[in-house]
């Protein structure tokens, strides 16, 4: 091990002390502060466990995670197989519409149907114009609808998992349950989906852990009492109450830790079970099926399903951006480019916010992230592993409690909070776990061999890199990149504690605008401004490697 | 009547045509096996047979009942045991319920289940090892799971896809007597896949040798290496030299010939097929490496004698590799024994009338 690579991993572990560990040791230390006093004890998590009021919250979002978790697995799984293995025209266009909403931000699903499915939704009207209803169905507003938006946003995680698992798992291992006398679902039941369990799991624990992140959807929908949005009012609406505030920090490091203790968990079981690689000779589009006609249709039938309800997030958002006064109607009347007009010209801000704060974390990005890749993949310098440990940890960690512990961090000591840096370095210690995600397993891919026969050959240790390895990685570093880019773009849980008049980016202001009057042909033109953004960045992924897929793997939204 | 039948298989997949209208029979408690080169269609026949792949044409008769004909027979329906090139152990079960997985199916009674487990476990050798998951065996008895899951079932037909291709050339051999006794034990009829001819030499009482689709030859390991149908069967089966030519003279009512070759104007050998065998015809005088012999001093009135260099002499332990000149062609020579003539030294070389055959 070289002097260098020490040096690096000094480097890094600097950035992510003080990035990670020391503002999070703020938000540890203020859950134990007593409220009114000078004091300290663990008051705050008696009172949280002792109230029946949280107890309560707690179970409303242990319940809703599991119906979450349910709904999308009786969804995913048929979907995953149907995609994966039957031999079907447009499977591209499903796979990436049925994928979509990862790269969607989660409150762009939630206003579009609002606007769909809402009381007086575009639906109800219809229904009550044909004269089927008499007064409008409650679709959205309630655990059901929460449920329903939140799986459909969660929906590709399954599916991404299982179909990637129902590709690679080896053909001979199905032919030789068919042989051994099992057929169908018996096959399908004993040993397809049990060799796909890892797959599952690791798509499965960010599903189940996005209702104790997810503050936002269940505000809009009016349910408040889950975790992450009781956490988000106390702090955010009641700071002048002490008690609330460090109640709203107990929630936050209660969501906190257990999504971390079910990553851990999750990530240990996925580890040990996993099954591939133990054969030999899988090909590399998996096993195809030719189904029956009445089998074919009917997954064309489901696929069209899920794809509408996707396509149905851009589409109502559309409508409504170039709309006004969109209300009592079940489409819009009135077209207009107002609400353009007012975006672009009158508070372009948000939008150069938007790119500024994301382009320079991503900047950061790049250059913390392949020195660590590098660093973890290619090097035995001591405490690698723990790197990579935390980083990886980082994608479990709740927005909101990055957030308000920047907010505690970075306010008197070291006053980084006053300026507006704060929020792309924000921006950047959030999502920087997709970056190496992509990094790293590009240089999984590259066979040393092929930097070793460069070094041999004379080339330096740099030399090789640019010559040798980032050539050979680029394409993932690429789409890396680009993901971050989404994400950042995207963020909402943390940089909403963050801003400051000034510094408002696109999300803000469509949480902004949807909050304040009720402004929603704005906010909505925003999302669908969103959307378009996304959509150009994600040709650009397909372009440079059809990475979608791969790219797009890891917990989305807010 | 045969035990299985083949009759007229005929699979593409897409452009390329994989079996190619072939012809077998299986007899009853017979070990055949599909010998050839990769790509050659036996895995796609050997996979027709269990059902996993469905041929455009023909069909399968298997114990008097056709598996295509009166509607395709799911693999599931057919009542075989397969054994698969990578084992195909299920790593999410243990041993014991991957061997018992069939019986299961079957709703055998769990003491039966017992009884028929633990018969296996001592046939195949995995006493012990039935609470392991396959990641703690090694490749030797994964392949050995594979073989007792596959005969638990007591199957009517037991089909092997190089079962042994993935062992190290040591446990390769041991195991290729300890299946062949087992399936003999257990009078399974059973069809054997490999590119290995040592290996279906050994393991069958029958050969059927595959290339692009065809069946070449059938008949036991000594009848396919003695009287080989032709040039491909010959060189993949054992090491053969072939000297391009053409027969010349044809002798009334033998099987004798003279064929021109490169270095000789007559030269006698014999031939298999005499119709085939006219003047003219562009063939391949062809003999073994152990069938060569060669002298220090001509022996006197022998024909097929030639003066000969040697341009290489490799050493294998229990015989000698010579590689002598005629006249710029190279032949291969098996000497059992030390030789003192060094590379570059002259030879007589005697090709026997007797063991030189035609070959097309």
């Amino acid at each position: 091990m070289s002097r260098g690579n020490v040096f690096l991993a000094a480097i890094l572990w600097l950035v992510i002390a003080f990035l990670v560990l020391y503002p999070l040791s703020f938000l540890v230390l203020e859950s134990f502060k007593i409220a009114g006093t000078d004091n300290w004890g663990i008051k705050n998590y008696l009172g949280f466990f002792l109230d029946t009021y949280y107890l309560k919250v707690f179970g409303n979002t242990l319940v809703l995670s599991s119906l979450v978790l349910l709904t999308t697995t009786l969804f995913g799984v048929p979907l995953a197989y149907i995609l994966a293995r039957y031999r079907h025209w447009g499977k591209t266009v499903f796979t990436a519409l049925i994928l979509l909403p990862i790269v969607l931000p989660a409150y762009a699903g939630v206003f579009a149907f609002i606007i769909f499915l809402g009381k007086h939704g575009t639906l109800n009207l219809l229904l009550m114009e044909a004269g089927l209803i008499k007064t409008p169905i409650n679709f959205i507003y309630g655990l059901h609808g929460l449920v329903f938006i939140q799986s459909l946003h969660m929906l590709p995680f399954i599916v991404l998992g299982l179909s990637a698992g129902f590709t690679t798992i080896d053909p001979s291992l199905e032919e030789a349950a068919e042989v051994e006398g099992a057929s169908g679902f018996r096959r399908f039941f004993t040993i397809s989906l049990p060799l796909c369990s890892p797959s599952y799991m690791a798509g499965a624990v960010i599903v189940f852990l996005w209702p104790f992140t997810d503050w936002l959807t269940p505000m809009i929908l009016g349910q408040v009492d889950f975790l992450p949005s009781v956490a988000y009012i106390n702090i955010a609406y009641h700071f002048t109450d002490m008690h609330r505030k460090y109640m709203g920090i107990v929630a936050v490091i209660i969501s906190s830790i257990v999504c971390i203790a079910i990553f851990l968990l999750v990530r240990r079981w996925v580890e040990r079970k996993k099954y591939t690689g133990l054969s030999k000779g899988t090909t590399s589009e998996g096993r195809v099926i030719e189904p029956g006609a009445l089998v074919k249709s009917g997954a064309y039938v489901y696929m069209i399903f899920i794809a509408g309800l996707v396509l149905l997030i851009p589409i109502v958002l559309g409508l409504s951006a170039f709309s006004r006064r969109w209300v009592f109607e079940p489409f819009p009347t009135y077209w207009t480019l107002e609400n353009f007009r007012l975006i672009l010209l009158e508070s372009p801000i948000l939008i150069k916010n938007s790119f500024l704060f994301s382009g320079i974390a991503l900047l950061l990005g790049i250059t913390f992230g392949l020195p660590a890749a590098y660093l973890i993949v290619r090097t035995n310098v001591p405490g690698r592993n723990a790197l990579d440990f935390v980083i990886t940890l980082m994608l479990a960690f709740p927005g909101i409690a990055v957030g308000v512990s920047y907010l505690l961090a970075f306010w008197k000591d070291i006053p980084l909070a006053t300026y507006w840096i704060i929020m792309p370095l924000a921006l950047f210690a959030r999502r920087l776990p997709y970056f190496l995600r992509m990094a790293h397993s590009s240089y999984l891919q590259l066979d040393i061999s092929l930097e070793e026969a460069s070094e041999v050959s004379g080339a330096g240790k740099i030399r090789t890199f640019f010559n040798i390895s980032l050539p050979l990685v680029i394409k993932g570093v690429l789409v890396g990149v680009v993901m971050f880019f989404i994400m950042a773009f995207q963020e909402i849980s943390t940089a909403i504690f963050l801003y400051r008049g000034g510094w408002e980016t696109l999300p803000i202001g469509i949480y902004l605008n949807w909050h304040r009057g009720m402004e929603f042909g704005i906010a909505a033109a925003m999302a669908f401004l969103m959307i378009v953004i996304t959509f150009i960045l994600l040709l650009i992924i397909s372009r440079i490697g059809g990475g979608i897929l791969k790219a797009a793997w890891g917990p989305g939204g807010t | 009547m045969a035990f299985i039948e083949i009759q007229h298989l005929f699979k593409r997949f897409k452009n390329v045509v994989a079996v190619n209208h072939i012809q077998l029979e299986v007899n009853k408690g017979e070990m055949l096996t599909l010998l050839g080169p990769s790509g050659c269609g036996k895995t796609t026949t050997l996979r027709c047979i269990a059902g996993l792949e469905r041929p455009e044409e023909g069909d399968i008769v298997i114990d008097g009942k056709p598996m295509l004909s009166e509607g395709f027979v799911h693999p599931s329906k057919r009542g075989i045991g397969m054994v698969f090139q990578n084992y195909a152990v299920w790593p999410h079960m243990k041993v014991f319920n991957n061997i018992v997985y069939g019986l299961k199916i079957q709703k055998i009674p769990r003491q039966t289940i017992q009884e028929k487990a633990r018969q296996v476990l001592e046939l195949t050798g995995l006493n012990g090892l039935e609470d392991r998951y396959p990641s703690q065996l090694s490749g030797g008895q994964q392949q050995r799971v594979a073989l007792a899951r596959a005969l638990v079932t007591n199957p009517k037909v037991l089909l092997l896809d190089e079962p042994l291709s993935n062992l190290d050339a040591k446990l390769r051999e041991e195991l290729r007597f300890e299946i062949k006794s087992m399936v003999r034990r257990m009078g399974i009829t059973s069809v054997y896949v490999t590119h290995d001819q040592a290996e279906a030499m050994v393991i069958s009482d029958r050969v059927a040798v595959m290339d692009s689709g065809n069946v070449v030859q059938i008949g036991t390991a000594q009848e396919i290496y003695e009287k080989p149908a032709n040039r491909f069967v010959a060189d993949f089966i054992g090491t053969m030299n072939f000297m391009s030519g053409e027969v010349v003279q044809v002798l009334q009512d033998t099987d004798a010939v003279y064929v021109r070759t490169e270095f000789s104007e007559k030269m006698l050998c014999k031939t298999s097929d005499t119709k085939a065998t006219t003047p003219g015809k562009k063939v391949y005088a062809s003999i073994r490496p152990e069938d060569v012999e060669i002298f220090t001093e001509p022996p006197q009135g022998r024909e097929n004698l030639f003066k000969c260099t040697i341009t290489h002499k490799a050493y294998l332990g229990n015989f000698l590799y010579l590689f002598v000149s005629v006249d710029g062609t190279t032949i291969r020579v098996q000497v059992p024994h030390h030789l003192p003539q060094e590379e570059g030294q002259e030879l007589y070389l005697f090709l026997n009338p007797e063991k030189c055959m035609v070959l097309f």
